[in-house]
């Protein structure tokens, strides 16, 4: 497993302290950094090879705490006591320091080597905190290094620091230890775990854990076990509750607060009554209990606008070159398999050329700008009222909102949420997000063909949809949502490095796996078409169809491919009919245009969001997603026929 | 002493208890907000909305929902200057 010439350098710390962007800075832009609390859900790997030697390098999930309280730091801890790192790297926001280091003073409990980035030194300074690095490091025992990620200042020392702690291990002091009353239990536990008794890290870390955990650490497991061990855990954890009043984890917490507390004091100065920063005054601004609204809708709206603006006469431009070339396909290659071939290769080619990218970049560009501001967590707070009548609350913003770029990172970034009735609503909500491929077909249908006023309606009317739903569906849930506790970063500039970042992560997915999929799937079509087979389909499906839907039976076929990809029905909405995207409205009516959008935009999940719902939280849950969704877009549709 | 909720925004806070149960507890201790720090609450949401709160001397901006704030009870710091 583990290569011994390889040193697992683990980098850990809380939300939002910047890992992402150390991690970056060392290994060369791998990971996506975003400006909100819990974006790294998973954990990154990446060798670096520095001086002549090969790191590996694992970015992980932000967590509070060593005792998690919802998936993602569960997935930051596995990895900490799994993975044996030679070196830790503890990222800390040195903006808030006081409360960083409760982290620190846990991790070093472990006794590991160790190092301590004092990250976003910059902002601490703009808010009056002058911190002296050699006292910080004097108290902790370990190195500790000013940085600041995003402008790459300090990662040299920083790599320095590392290189020589392989060396030497930089192994912290005997920790700070905390006041007897607690300490002596501590201790107590300590000595009495029996020598082949399963440690981690070390014997006090354990015996901290154990007290800390307290009746959901193994506790049964321990009963039957090691009953003395047991009795002995009971005795100290009512010694400490009887000596402080409170409960042990809550005392355990408490001197290690004061100590954060004690150390950072010792460690820094601080100027109080600064005026305001800027970016202070802004946010004040963006989270007015009234203007907010009005600001966010401008937002929102914005959004959408520009991505039209942008996308549309892209689409025009693009769609004269791509007709053109079919026009002199068609007289060449005839009537033969191999001009169908061609067809649908360029029917593949050119819709994701010509349809799709027009939309989907601008939309994956203004996705990451508005994210590295920092802007989802205000839509979260603003939005927090809304989603309790939908029986959620605010947290669940960032996810949706990410959703409209693509359902499948949305319905990981639920791993965010605390419980798992959270995660579960959510999750079942999120396919109901038009994702940019949706977009596509209401910006290239509806749009296109009815005016940015129609798209816009739809919009409205799929947002109106899943606020019913969600409130339908928590009717289903017996327990309340435990309500919002959420961290509002600082808000940030966007930095053209991380959001082109972003862009290429996603449209290097795209272009490898969806693109070949429109491709391969135009020329499955062709072929299916020339040998007749569709009509097969087409009269299976004409029940639906023509039946419930009144769409012309020759899109049965391309329902189907919808559920690979949901463009993919869009471009061969347009191979099915055999005609070219200007003449679209000569053969298919209005009504049949949106009944077409609706249906295809609700049917199901997508086959990659069905699997990724399936592995966050289990087939059930995305059987139940899958039926829901096509019973309510049959309904919806049909709605919508009415309508008209 | 008040709860969170009723508590005058721009005033110094103490607070004095976390009237909830231990998974809200833990993850308030975990953001920085302990019995006997002190917190300010920065604005109140309308329509039932969240409050922005910051706990302690240097502490980060943190959304509250409603139902968790009437769970935090806190006293007026009566400033002496």
């Amino acid at each position: 497993m583990k290569n011994p010439d390889e040193p697992v350098v683990l980098l850990i710390g809380q939300p939002n302290c910047g890992k992402s962007t150390l991690f970056n800075a060392m290994a060369g832009h791998k990971a996506q950094t975003s400006n909100f609390p819990g974006t790294t859900v998973q954990h990154t790997h990446s060798r670096v090879a520095i001086g002549g030697r090969t790191l590996n390098v694992i970015d992980l999930p932000g967590t509070y705490s060593l005792n998690p309280s919802d998936p993602a730091e569960k997935v930051a801890l596995t990895h900490l006591f799994t993975e044996r790192p030679d070196v830790l790297i503890n990222v800390v926001d040195a903006s808030i320091l006081g409360r960083s280091l409760e982290l620190t003073l846990e991790l070093l409990d472990m006794g590991l080597p160790m190092i301590v980035a004092l990250n976003m030194s910059d902002l601490a300074e703009k808010k009056g905190i002058q911190i002296d690095a050699g006292r910080l490091s004097a108290r902790l025992g370990v190195p500790v290094i000013p940085t600041v990620g995003v402008h790459g200042r300090g990662i040299g020392g920083m790599i320095e620091a590392v290189l020589r702690c392989l060396d030497v291990p930089c192994l912290p002091l005997r920790s700070p230890r905390w006041s007897s009353a607690v300490e002596d239990p501590v201790g107590r536990l300590e000595a009495a775990l029996p020598e082949d008794f399963p440690c981690v890290a070390n014997r006090r870390f354990t015996a901290v854990q154990m007290i800390e955990t307290g009746d959901s650490f193994c506790a049964s497991f321990l009963e039957e076990l090691r009953p003395e061990l047991k009795r002995i855990l009971d005795e100290v954890r009512a010694t400490i509750e009887l000596s402080r009043g409170l409960p042990a984890y809550e005392a355990v917490a408490a001197e290690r607060h004061h100590l954060a507390q004690k150390i950072f004091e010792d460690a820094s100065t601080v100027r109080r009554n600064l005026p305001r920063t800027p970016s202070e005054r802004l946010d004040d601004v963006l989270m007015h209990p009234v203007l907010g609204y009005p600001i966010l809708a401008a937002v929102l709206l914005g959004f959408f606008w520009l991505i039209f603006k942008i996308g549309g006469p892209l689409e025009t431009l693009m769609l004269k070159p791509f007709s053109g070339l079919k026009a002199v396909l068609a007289n060449g290659l005839g009537d033969g398999w191999l001009g169908h071939v061609a067809d649908g290769l360029l029917q593949g080619v050119g819709g994701g050329a010509a349809i799709v990218l027009p939309y989907f970049l601008p939309l994956l560009l203004l996705m990451a700008i508005l994210e590295d501001v920092g802007y989802l967590a205000r839509a979260g707070f603003l939005l927090d009222t809304f989603m309790h009548r939908i029986g959620l609350h605010g947290k669940s913003v960032a996810p949706f909102i990410l959703g409209f770029g693509c359902n499948v990172p949305a319905v990981t970034a639920t791993r965010i949420l605390e419980s798992r009735r959270d995660r579960v609503l959510t999750s079942l909500l999120i396919p109901f997000i038009p994702c940019s491929a949706r977009t596509t077909i209401i910006l290239a249908l509806i749009a296109y063909f009815l005016g940015p006023l129609g798209a816009l309606g739809f919009y409205a009317a799929n947002i109106l949809l899943l606020a019913v739903l969600g409130r339908i569906l928590s009717a289903f849930f017996k327990e309340d949502s435990p309500g919002l506790i959420l961290e509002i970063p600082s808000l940030k500039l966007p930095r053209p490095k991380s959001v082109l970042l972003k862009v290429y992560i996603q449209l290097k997915a795209f272009v490898r796996f969806a693109w070949p999929l429109l491709i391969g799937g135009s020329i499955l079509l062709s072929l299916i078409q020339f040998f007749g087979w569709d009509r097969t389909i087409n009269v299976l499906l004409k029940p639906l169809t023509t039946g419930l839907l009144g769409l012309p039976a020759a899109l049965g076929v391309t329902l189907i491919f919808g559920f690979l990809r949901k463009e993919l029905s869009l471009l061969m909405m347009l191979q099915a009919l055999g005609v070219a995207y200007a003449d679209l409205p000569r053969v298919v009516s209005t009504e049949q245009m949106v009944v077409f959008t609706v249906f295809v935009s609700l049917f199901i999940p997508c086959l990659s969001t069905l699997a990724m719902l399936a592995k966050e939280s289990g087939r059930k849950v995305a059987l139940a997603s899958a039926v829901l969704s096509l019973v309510v877009a049959v309904i919806v549709s049909v709605a919508v026929r009415l309508v008209f | 002493m008040i709860d969170l909720l009723q508590a005058p925004c721009g005033l110094v806070l103490r607070v004095v208890d976390i009237a909830g149960g231990e998974k809200v507890r833990r993850r308030l201790f975990s953001l920085g907000l302990h019995p006997g720090d002190r917190v300010e609450c920065v604005s109140r949401g309308i329509l039932g909305g969240p409050l922005i709160i910051r706990p302690g001397e240097n502490g980060s901006t943190i959304a509250l929902g409603r139902g968790i704030a009437r769970k935090i009870i806190v006293e007026i710091v009566h400033e002496e200057s």
